[in-house]
């Protein structure tokens, strides 16, 4: 077995832990904020999803590169019930 | 649960706050993203005026970019658009910033540490330190090196490939007027920082200049639209694949199945292999090409078996 420095890091200093947990604590308030402000974006989603179906039945989807293809009708996805998300 | 998905996260308002830990006093941060698990994160650094430290290294694989200003680092002097990568245990020289700095600065492993010291560890893997100006030392290239790719107009310059996973550091810009009509997702997570310039994704509206966003695998995100142009750096931490679809109502789980039933398709030995019982070894098969790379450190953080884990 390989060994790696990352093994050897010596045992982290008070001063580190306080650090670490003033840092996930505000990322998790942050993460929060970023929820919300996703949230109140949902009605304008929509009607980017709508605008993009559309796209791909006229101009075409990006297969790769500027490769495009048309999508049929009924290739076009349904929306389903459950809440839309876009932050996990 | 590694990085939570930080998108998108525009910095340029947040207040910088006094780095004290040891080897970064006389800096300032903004923490963009961080390792619950391990402390690993990115975070943007304001080297101040006369900033100044001794040789040494850290436990942790290092990345840095220099946004603003010039640092001299033993012999070398490195400016605006500077990127270097410094593996764990290897002594970087005296630092010094006379005009002070600003940086994205990263480290892969645990939180930032600094040891004062001018040998490298015994262990450090130093043929994997690399060091560039990336806006002078580096060309754009088309954005090719993943197939599917993405539209023409968006450009790379790769600063940093890991040959073992393939992860990898860029610098990448997108044309005015770009646009590409696609969802994408990965199996890799993806960073990025805007330097420069605005670019909108249908999921996340406009991301600006100091926007940033850290998304784990599987998440959608495209159509893609830059009205005027953008200039960012990024990273994976594995391989980048395209996976390209239209449904925008998609969620992370039926994105993976889907991946994998890419796989199935595409790669149907490979995916018999490992779906098989007893073939499922858990720290990954033989490799006789890198047969130490269970070690790798960075494999190991992708497969969630980190030494330093925050208890």
């Amino acid at each position: 077995m390989a060994k790696r420095v990352q093994d050897k890091k010596p045992k982290r200093s008070k001063s580190a832990m306080a650090w670490l947990e003033e840092n996930i604590a505000e990322q998790k308030l942050r993460y929060k904020a970023i929820v919300k402000e996703m949230d109140e974006l949902a009605p304008t989603r929509a009607r980017w999803y709508k605008e993009f179906l559309e796209i791909c039945q006229t101009r075409g989807t990006n297969v790769t590169g500027d490769m495009r293809r048309k999508i049929a009708k009924h290739e076009v996805p349904k929306k389903p019930k459950r809440k839309d998300r876009v932050v996990y | 649960m590694a990085r939570p998905h930080i998108e998108p996260y525009v910095e340029l308002d947040t207040p910088y706050k006094k780095l004290d830990l040891n080897g970064f006093k006389g800096s300032e941060y903004k923490a963009l993203s961080l390792d619950i698990d391990t402390g690993a994160c990115t975070l943007k650094v304001q080297f101040n005026n006369g900033f100044k430290r001794k040789p040494g290294l850290s436990y942790s694989d290092m990345e840095i970019f220099v946004l603003e200003g010039r640092i001299k680092v033993g012999k070398e002097v490195w400016g605006r658009g500077h990127h270097a990568f410094v593996p764990a245990g290897m002594a970087l020289g005296a630092m010094q910033s006379e005009p002070g700095a600003e940086v994205l600065l990263m480290f892969n492993d645990s939180e930032p540490s600094f040891y004062e010291s001018d040998k490298n560890h015994q262990l450090a893997l130093t043929a994997a330190f690399t060091s560039l100006n990336s806006y002078q030392d580096a060309p754009w290239a088309p954005a090719t090196l993943a197939n599917p790719s993405v539209a023409s107009g968006c450009m790379l310059k790769v600063l940093r490939y890991d040959p073992i996973t393939e992860a990898c550091s860029f610098l990448y810009c997108m044309s005015p007027e770009y646009a590409q009509d696609n969802i994408s997702y990965h199996d890799c997570a993806e960073e990025s920082y805007h330097i420069w310039g605005t670019s909108w994704m249908m999921q996340f509206g406009d991301l600006p200049t100091g926007g940033y966003f850290w998304r784990p695998p599987w998440i959608n995100h495209g159509a893609f639209r830059c009205e005027r142009g953008t200039i960012a750096f990024g990273r994976t931490d594995s391989k980048l694949h395209n996976y390209f679809h239209f449904n925008p109502w998609s969620n992370p789980d039926e994105n993976l199945h889907r991946a994998a039933a890419h796989l199935y398709r595409q790669r149907p030995t490979l995916f018999q292999w490992v779906a098989t019982d007893g073939h499922n070894h858990p720290h990954g098969p033989d490799d006789f090409e890198y047969p130490h790379y269970h070690d790798d450190a960075q494999v190991r953080h992708l497969h969630g078996h980190t030494p330093n884990e925050i208890k």
